[in-house]
């Protein structure tokens, strides 16, 4: 029934693109679009995504957006255009995200957003984020229990127009504040960025060499934190990260970087897709647009389980 | 209306600083400006329902610790549709509402994120840690309410503000007038809530109303 009703429409579809100058609609399309592949966190959502698409029997479009809102609309358009049937969106920014996922509506196509919310709903139909607050609160414990309740320590933050950036920081201070004998002597961002982690930390350091311990709001900038700090020969400094790579679990694993924070990336997408799915065959919403996912703290004691943002057991 | 209240809110203190009374703080322009807008005031939401609505709810929904713990470590689902509440989305854990009463048999004071743990079955042995702030961690109370829902919140950072207005209210109300001293051996009695611990944890029990007798 289901296999006549797609052969029907597919050759209409045929006959429409043969018949017509309207474009050529793509049957069953998923358009994933992410931030730059360059940070493992984004590329394992975009493999995650893909995987269970096809899986699925969808074809899909992979683009990413470089954390540029305009860029972001222009994607939109061409998931539109090339008429997929959902987007699944990891945006490029909180607010400036809320009119690309209002025009996708508009055009008929559902977005399902992975890893970072936009401030509004009713606009896409899933919101599937991780828990970042329940998260930074696991990191910061870790943090303050290696730090041994007290010392200087350096706050990294990520970008600023992302939420997740002012969320994690949130929940790291609502923790650590609480010890009056930690101390930060600097907060900055560095844009998620490892190569910019890198030269603020050399930076800081320099001006600020009495530090203890540096907290992240991502891996890629802990893995820059770290390397500068070990080219400085300052083994002894603790960092914490945030997202559970690969690389900081390598890093964890040879006694660099203390913990981080595991946010399920890959089943996150993979749920995203799911969920994509089902609205595009029965036209059923989740039973609540934003979705939590807990996070899971990783040190030492767990490294080893880890892999591409999953635990294995 | 609302500036003819200005109006004479600024008469009366005029009145008043000729008069030479002391002059009490006024808000700040933010705020005015919050409590103009209706601004998003986390402490406010809470406390307009923590007697009318939180602590009811707990105490009608809480079942006895151990009961609790049992049903949970048989079947986690049933213990969670009886006692406990969890966001329909998503991969929270279950969080239970419980009474529990037993022997304090550990007391740490030193941290700020300070602790008791109780023998609740008489074994001599800890069967959940109480924390006694005042930092609290996690958001138990506010995951154990089936009236409130992120989705009701404009993003996680309001989401994550409401759920610590919860950890302040009850610290001022509950926790702060603790005695810290001595703890060991005593009974306590409390009512709260806690998230379905990890393997091999004792459940973080958060009170909402707490008694220790020696």
């Amino acid at each position: 029934m289901k296999l006549t009703r797609r052969m029907t429409m597919a050759a209409f579809a045929a006959f429409l693109a043969a018949g017509s100058a309207l474009p050529a609609y793509a049957a069953d399309l998923i358009a994933i679009i992410t931030p730059s592949h360059d940070n493992p966190f984004f590329k394992a959502e975009a493999v995650g995504a893909e995987a269970k698409a096809k899986e699925l029997g969808y074809e899909t479009l992979v683009l990413v957006h470089d954390d540029d809102a305009n860029k972001q609309s222009q994607l939109i358009d061409t998931a539109i255009g090339r008429g997929a049937k959902a987007i699944i969106l990891d945006n490029a920014g909180s607010e400036a995200s809320i009119a690309a996922v209002q025009k996708a509506k508009d055009a008929g196509v559902p977005s399902f957003l992975i890893d970072r919310e936009i401030n509004a709903t009713g606009v896409a139909v899933s919101q599937i984020v991780s828990n970042n607050y329940q998260g930074a609160q696991l990191g910061a414990e870790e943090f303050v229990k290696l730090m041994g309740e007290s010392g200087n320590y350096v706050e990294l933050l990520g970008r600023e127009s992302d939420l997740n950036a002012g969320i994690r920081s949130k929940g790291y201070h609502d923790v650590i504040d609480e010890y009056t004998e930690l101390k930060m002597v600097a907060q900055q961002s560095a844009n998620w960025s490892q190569t910019e982690a890198y030269s603020k930390m050399e930076t800081i350091l320099q001006a600020n060499p009495d530090i203890k311990g540096v907290i992240s709001g991502n891996d890629t900038m802990a893995m820059g934190a770290i390397a500068a700090l070990q080219a400085a020969g300052r083994k002894d400094v603790i960092v914490v990260g945030f997202d559970g790579s690969n690389d900081v679990r390598d890093s964890i694993k040879s006694g660099g970087i203390k913990a981080t924070v595991l946010q399920p990336a890959y089943a996150q997408a993979q749920m995203a897709v799911q969920q994509a799915h089902d609205f595009i065959t029965t036209g059923k919403k989740p039973a609540e647009e934003k979705q939590l996912m807990d996070c899971v703290l990783i040190n030492s004691e767990n490294a080893d389980q880890l892999e591409t943002f999953a635990l294995t057991n | 209306m609302s500036s003819t209240r200005g109006a004479s809110a600024i008469i009366v203190a005029v009145m008043m600083a000729l008069a030479g009374c002391k002059i009490i703080k006024t808000p700040t322009a933010e705020e005015t400006a919050q409590s103009a807008v209706g601004g998003f005031d986390p402490d406010r939401m809470v406390g307009e329902i923590w007697d009318s609505k939180v602590v009811p709810y707990l105490d009608r929904k809480a079942g006895p610790f151990s009961e609790v713990a049992a049903l949970a470590a048989s079947n986690l689902e049933a213990a969670g549709a009886k006692y406990g509440h969890k966001e329909k989305q998503g991969n929270a854990p279950w969080t239970f509402a419980a009474r529990l009463s037993g022997t304090i048999v550990k007391a740490e004071t030193k941290s700020r994120s300070a602790y008791v743990e109780v023998d609740a079955d008489g074994d001599g042995k800890a069967d959940a840690r109480v924390q006694i702030g005042p930092a609290i961690r996690g958001t138990a109370i506010r995951d154990s309410l089936d009236f409130v829902n992120f989705n009701e919140f404009k993003n996680q950072i309001e989401w994550a503000q409401y759920g610590k207005a919860f950890n302040t209210l009850v610290n001022g109300l509950v926790l702060e007038k603790l005695p810290r001293d001595q703890l060991v051996g005593k009974k306590l009695d409390a009512v709260g809530a806690y998230p379905a611990p990890a393997k091999g944890q004792l459940p973080l029990f958060v009170p909402v109303q707490l008694t220790v007798a020696g």
